[in-house]
């Protein structure tokens, strides 16, 4: 029993439908990724340029579990084992590189992760053929349905799902952690340690725990992300991943979690908009990489706290009605 | 054998120093780890490139080597120069509007600079590598007499299907062939009065160089850090920015200062590394600079002494522990590692000694 016996719907996905969900899967990983960032960057103030290392050891993670056990099990429990798997293993990485480092502040900190992040890519690079596939990549088996032309639109639309409810999911998660015991306890942390450490939280516990879940929820953004793609390779995992997923997190706002989802969106659209347009679109799309820095840089200059700040779309959507009735009633 | 990667090491380590110089002054002074120093690294390498490249230096009426001497010379300081202002631009347009927004802020900032210097070159000068132009030797070929010592090269233009005009070096006397009349008269024909020989700089002369010129700079820069008046000012302001603002020092000509030299000591660098690998692309300055900020970790940050012991050990660490774990350990693939044992050993010194050699410790004030 797979879950395509669930699934006879057959949809009916024009190239435009097929485009859309590809933008929609993308639009969910990144903001799995940019979701989990915010929680280090974000609420808990660290400083971590890592985190496409934990993306890669999830997806790798995955990758290499379902290939050994793929044939021995059925394919939805495989799916979600791997997920699993993919999640304990950056949960594992996240363990290893942040007990050691989290005593460093700020900018150590962003070194040696992102010193972390090119370990991990060189690593899987440089593995032998059979164990992670080198720099060739590595082929993952379709485990959650049989993807063939007449069932590809029915697995896009699957795995579309399957991502927004991650999302869902570990928004709901982040939310409520913010606001539990411990959540506040690293709220404090970030604040201000040593008060934090007076008022008898453990700042390194605090610290180590949200940089730990962080790493756990980018490997299960990579384990879904391998399932998807079919095909993994190392050079995926880049530094220049690491800055897309940063400049969503801080475009959103340092701490905000619609604005992160909004974030990936808009950035995620436009990457792939302007890769459906012709290679001789002109100035605009061929400029793309120096206008994704140029953008960056401005943000940083003009609204460092990005566009909602630590706000929530909702918040910002209440201030604007206050804002507008307030106007009404003067006029 | 060993020598020979000890040496690679140190000319590596001593390009990894001129790198560290600026990593480390910058940081000591505004506390940013300043990402796009990698870029000015390779914009000077870039500049350099095209000074030997296109200036033809090596024309200059004097006895070889004497013109090639001055090629480098004049390419050294146009990178140098190129790297340092580009340097000022940066920190005057980039990272002096969010000095005060938090060091987050000024880091993603410096990264966001990063990548907009990288995609620009990648846009300006094409993504491909190019290879180092070899220094060339003109002969004036009346002067050509009996069998050609050398490969004698003539650079010809010609236009592609595509309505392209291309120069292309065409080799037109191979070593040991007899220049007689009928050979001079076909090369006279083709319009060339003159030949070159290209030159091959040996990687171990270059290395020779870089480790000589790191041993030149080295007094300089101690000379302008302690006994100058605007050393002085960098030291104050590194110490306390706002004490030596009250003070009356001009802390935003003392940071623009700082990023020049830091800049133009990279750009030295940059030539040196195209000169030691051979080529120069847009991707350059990215590793090399993240190494370089290890080994100004190494060193201590803010240290000068620091940046270069830290840049030599990295260099030999890189050359050395590759070559032990291969030949006496038998691992075939250590040099394929090489970039992983390089951050390896940050994090241990992060971990083990986040002030690195020569760092002053860090006090918390509560």
């Amino acid at each position: 029993m797979t879950l395509a016996s669930f699934l006879p719907l057959a949809i009916e996905l024009g190239p435009q439908g097929f485009w859309w969900m590809n933008v929609l899967f993308l639009v969910a990983i990144y903001s799995l990724l940019g979701l989990s960032l915010n929680l280090i960057n974000g609420y808990a103030r660290m400083f971590s340029l890592g985190h496409h290392g934990f993306w890669a050891m999830g997806a790798y993670g995955a990758a290499w579990f379902t290939i050994q056990f793929h044939g021995h099990m059925p394919g939805v429990p495989l799916f979600l084992m791997s997920c699993v798997f993919a999640m304990g293993v950056a949960a594992v990485g996240g363990l290893l590189i942040g007990l050691p480092c989290l005593r460093l502040r700020g900018d150590y900190l962003a070194i040696a992760t992102l010193g972390f992040g090119e370990i991990v890519r060189i690593a899987i690079q440089n593995s032998p053929r059979e164990a992670l596939g080198g720099s060739l990549g590595l082929e993952v088996p379709r485990v959650i349905m049989d993807v063939t032309r007449k069932t590809k639109a029915d697995f896009r639309v699957l795995m579309v799902a399957i991502g927004f409810v991650l999302v869902a999911l570990t928004a709901w998660a982040i939310r409520n952690y913010i606001r539990s015991a411990r959540g506040r306890a690293m709220l404090a942390v970030a604040q201000d340690e040593t008060a934090a450490g007076l008022l008898g939280i453990n700042p390194v516990r605090s610290k180590v725990l949200a940089f730990v879940a962080a790493s756990a929820v980018a490997g299960l953004a990579g384990a879904v992300y391998a399932h998807y793609q079919g095909i993994i390779t190392p050079l995926e995992f880049n530094f220049m991943e690491m800055v897309k997923i940063f400049l969503i997190v801080v475009l959103g706002g340092l701490g905000s979690i619609s604005g992160c989802v909004f974030a990936a969106f808009l950035l995620i659209f436009v990457e792939q908009w302007l890769a459906k347009l012709p290679a001789d679109a002109g100035f605009f799309k061929d400029w793309w990489q120096v206008e994704y820095a140029a953008i960056l840089v401005l943000l940083m200059i003009f609204r460092p706290r990005g566009i909602f700040g630590p706000r929530e779309i909702t918040d910002v959507w209440r201030d604007l009605k206050a804002k507008w009735a307030k106007k009404r009633s003067a006029a | 054998m060993f020598f020979d990667y000890l040496m690679n090491g140190l000319g590596l380590g001593a390009i990894f120093a001129f790198i560290a110089l600026g990593y480390t002054m910058v940081y000591g002074i505004i506390k940013l780890i300043n990402f796009a120093h990698g870029e000015f690294f390779m914009v000077g390498a870039y500049v350099g490139y095209f000074c030997l490249r296109d200036l033809d230096i090596e024309r200059v009426g004097l006895p070889q080597p004497l013109p090639i001497l001055l090629d480098f010379f004049v390419a050294l300081w146009a990178a140098s120069l190129v790297a340092g202002l580009l340097a000022v631009l940066t920190e005057r347009v980039a990272y002096r509007p969010v000095r005060k927004a938090g060091r987050i802020a000024a880091l993603l900032t410096a990264v966001g600079v990063s990548l907009l210097l990288q995609n620009i070159a990648v846009q300006v000068w094409g993504a491909n590598p190019r290879s180092f132009p070899d220094p060339r030797v003109f002969h004036a070929l009346d002067d050509l007499e009996g069998e050609a010592q050398a490969n004698y090269y003539a650079d010809r233009e010609f236009t592609t299907t595509q309505g392209e005009t291309v120069t292309e070096a065409v080799l037109l006397i191979s070593q040991g062939d007899v220049l007689d009349a009928t050979k001079r008269a076909s090369i006279e024909d083709q319009g060339f009065d003159e030949v070159y020989e290209r030159v091959t700089l040996s990687p171990k002369s270059v290395q020779y160089f870089v480790i000589l010129a790191l041993i030149g700079w080295t007094p300089i820069l101690w000379f302008l850090v302690k006994r100058t008046r605007m050393g002085k000012a960098m030291r104050a302001a590194s110490e306390d920015a706002d004490a030596a603002r009250l003070m009356g020092i001009n802390i935003n000509l003392v940071v623009a200062l700082t990023f020049f030299v830091g800049a133009f000591v990279a750009g030295v660098g940059g030539v040196a590394y195209i000169a030691t690998y051979g080529k120069v692309e847009p991707m350059l300055g990215f590793l090399p600079g993240l190494k370089a900020f290890v080994a100004a970790v190494i060193g201590g940050i803010g240290s000068i002494p620091g940046a270069i012991i830290g840049g030599l050990i990295l260099g030999v660490a890189e050359a050395i522990i590759p070559f032990v774990l291969q030949e006496v350990f038998g691992w075939e693939e250590a040099f394929a590692w090489k970039d992983a044992i390089a951050f390896a050993f940050l994090i241990v010194v992060l971990v083990v000694k986040p002030t690195g050699l020569l760092g002053k410790p860090m006090r918390e004030k509560v």
